[in-house]
């Protein structure tokens, strides 16, 4: 709608050549606004609005919890004290009975903190609820929502959070799987590219024409040995000689291909080996690991955790028991780091994704090369018997 | 591998059959090798696929409780010493103020209460549950937890948090989700064959009538998928509202975000300490197959609307040429009409 308005809008105030121009131009903008670098941005301006929206909803919200606690605790140290002053009165103060006592306390203590602590109470006193709804942080739990991770270490807690994290999650969701199609096809072109240009030196001077050359004379050696098997006399089937056949016609034109190289062409029919997909998904996983790893010495992971931190969240599996810049909030560290290290969280999740959805797009096609090339051999053999 | 497996099988049927007479045995061979094939084509799509996923979980629940319960949990003997200390701590600070000045020993009980609690809430952060490991991994929740992996829901009420346990997941996971996705595509598929085919009977039915015109390819609305899914999800929400005894909110919102593989985990069925464990356990598969069937339907859905909207896209395609024409057209027409006005206008002048 938006397009045709605006086209017919243009139509009118210009001239004729102008307008085809225009036309051009407009459907030029909205391609690419569809298609690269406009759906990042699309992506991007969508979670930074979805982190306002959440920040605005849920910010009144942490107070009420840490209020309960604050007075849970002035309740409980009353309570202490009334136990107390009664054991006082009752009997010179016993340690055993005393202890009893309040052990029993401490436990229901623990037990309504362990409540408190699920609903999302993080330890610290403070009441300003500002921590876990930082605009980094709500940027973070804009980013799981839509990306389908959903951490859970923080979450809305109000009735309108929930129903706007409804929403947000229904618009956003389609709109990411458009971004990881996009992006994972773009970079597999530009992936495949590398890989043909660098890994198999199409570049180098004399490479091609080298390996045109083995290849043609792999071919005349094949094509010798076939005709002197039959020459030789050997009872062969019907099926050989049109295998054979074919076999030559498909290296004479495979001849054709090599000597008149289009370049452009020739890039987009390599497959990419699977094994190289695989490398990268675990050079990457590994690679996000060390470096989160090094982040997070101090909040206790090990190198184990690190990477199945990154395994969990690429996977967009997300359980949540490890997110980076989880555990500081009890000791109250700078807020930059924290905002620092959400940030490179989300673009790195946001890189992996895409960089898996390009793994997957290269992997589907060596799989479909693969299978097609099974059956035809299956279909030979069968045929043969 | 299926597939070509498939086709020795029916290759050694076929074989086996070999020495019948020729003129029904060709036949019989025929009709055998189809119903092999067909049989483990049809393995290969629908309950067998099915059935995998479920044999699957299965085996991953009780590996994971095997591999979780082994381990020695140091959770809640920590938070017993950390008690135990915390009482020590109060008895001195009573003994020292033994001349009770209610100021003092509020501050000071005060300042322990906080010290434990700070303490406590760092153990739950590490996974203090308050239960016991054999409780918490029983063999619903385990199930539970294995279908929140392959389905990546990932609702992390529950992780493994012994190093074997995190090994495991993550090879589980490299292979339970191909095979979940080919259950996705799988179901969607089939629901939607089954779902087009209802929609066209009654179609058919309510249109028979008035006229009897060629038979044109029918597509599902996709107000239909999105009020199928709609109604599944108040399904699922009056029910677990009725069970869990969660806002209707809540309950609508967990539907959600755990059909779109969200899966938060701020409310799981069946996670409350303080329920009762029996009741639990049915509710826990219940809620097993409902999610697994909920995300069958989203599949099926997915499939729908992706026909309807490249259909439309088709047609919004063709509208749009057809009003670029249009617009040309009259353009075109009005420029005519301006040339022709300024020519009569200056043929007037001369």
């Amino acid at each position: 709608m938006e397009r045709r308005r605006s086209v017919r809008r243009l139509g009118r105030r210009y001239r004729r050549p102008w307008l085809k121009k225009c036309k051009e131009y407009i459907r030029n903008f909205i391609a690419f606004l569809f298609s690269n670098v406009g759906i990042i941005g699309l992506v991007i301006g969508y979670t930074i609005a979805g982190s306002f929206i959440f920040q605005y909803l849920e910010s009144g919200e942490q107070i009420e919890v840490h209020a309960n606690a604050l007075g849970n605790r002035t309740l409980y140290a009353r309570r202490l004290w009334n136990l107390t002053m009664d054991l006082n009165y009752n009997v010179q103060l016993l340690e055993k009975e005393y202890r009893a006592a309040v052990a029993e306390e401490l436990i229901t203590f623990q037990k309504i903190f362990v409540n408190l602590t699920r609903k999302g109470f993080d330890g610290s006193d403070d009441l300003c609820g500002k921590k876990s709804w930082s605009f980094a942080g709500a940027f973070l739990f804009s980013l799981t929502v839509i990306t389908t991770i959903g951490y859970g270490n923080i979450w809305p807690r109000t009735p309108n959070g929930k129903i706007a994290s409804i929403v947000y999650a229904i618009i956003g969701m389609p709109l990411f799987l458009l971004y990881l199609s996009n992006i994972g096809d773009v970079m597999a072109r530009s992936f495949k590219w590398i890989y043909a240009n660098l890994c198999l030196c199409r570049w180098c001077p004399g490479v091609a024409e080298r390996r045109a050359e083995r290849q043609m004379r792999r071919d005349q050696q094949k094509r010798d040995g076939s005709e002197f098997s039959n020459s030789s006399g050997s009872p062969s089937s019907i099926e050989n000689i049109e295998m054979d056949m074919t076999g030559r016609r498909e290296s004479v034109t495979s001849d054709a291909n090599t000597i008149n190289t289009d370049e452009s062409d020739d890039v987009q029919n390599i497959t990419v080996p699977i094994l190289v997909c695989l490398m990268i998904m675990v050079g990457y996983i590994c690679g996000g690991a060390t470096l989160f790893y090094q982040w997070e010495r101090d909040s206790g992971w090990t190198f184990l955790d690190a990477s199945y931190f990154c395994f969990i969240s690429l996977s967009t599996i997300g359980f949540g028991d490890f997110v980076p810049g989880d555990k500081i909030y009890g000791h109250g560290k700078i807020e930059e780091i924290l905002e620092l290290k959400f940030v490179f969280c989300s673009m790195y999740l946001m890189l992996g994704m895409a960089l898996i959805a390009m793994c997957f797009n290269l992997m589907q096609e060596e799989v479909i090369h693969k299978i097609r090339t099974t059956t035809r051999t299956i279909k030979y053999i069968f045929r043969c018997r | 591998m299926e597939r070509t497996r498939s086709i020795s099988r029916s290759r050694t049927s076929s074989r086996y059959n070999y020495n019948v007479p020729k003129g029904t045995g060709r036949r019989h061979k025929e009709k055998l090798k189809d119903c092999c094939r067909k049989m483990v084509a049809f393995m290969c799509t629908q309950v067998g696929v099915g059935a995998l996923i479920i044999g699957y979980t299965i085996i991953g629940a009780v590996a994971f409780i095997h591999v979780e319960t082994s381990a020695r949990n140091t959770e809640v003997s920590e938070v017993v010493a950390i008690r135990n200390k915390t009482l020590k701590m109060l008895f001195n600070a009573v003994m020292k103020n033994n001349i009770f000045d209610h100021r003092q020993f509020n501050f000071d009980i005060d300042h322990i209460l906080k010290n434990h609690q700070a303490n406590v809430i760092e153990i739950f952060k590490h996974g203090y549950d308050e239960r016991p490991v054999e409780e918490v991994w029983s063999f619903p929740a385990a199930l539970m937890f294995c279908l929140s992996i392959i389905t990546m829901v990932g609702y992390g009420n529950m992780v493994p948090k012994t190093k074997e346990g995190k090994i495991l997941t993550m090879v589980y996971a490299l292979f339970g989700i191909p095979l979940y996705i080919l259950y996705f595509m799988n179901m969607g598929k089939i629901l939607a064959g089954s779902f087009k085919w209802i929609y066209r009977r009654i179609y058919e039915c309510s249109t028979e009538k008035d006229e009897n015109r060629t038979r044109k390819k029918i597509i599902v609305p996709s107000t239909a998928c999105l009020w199928v899914i709609f109604a599944y999800i108040l399904t699922g929400a009056i029910m677990l509202s009725e069970w869990e005894k969660w806002d209707f909110l809540d309950s609508a919102y967990f539907c959600v975000t755990s059909l779109g593989k969200v899966g938060f985990g701020d409310l799981v069925p069946g996670a409350d300490v303080n329920a009762s464990n029996h009741g639990n356990q049915t509710k826990l598969v219940i809620n097993f197959v409902y999610i697994l069937l909920g995300l069958g339907l989203v599949a099926m859905c997915y499939n729908l609307m992706k026909e309807e909207i490249k259909v439309k896209l088709k047609e919004m395609n063709e509208d749009f040429n057809q009003c670029l024409e249009d617009t040309k057209f009259k353009f075109l027409n009005c420029c005519k009409r301006c040339k022709r006005r300024n020519d009569s206008f200056y043929d007037d002048e001369y």
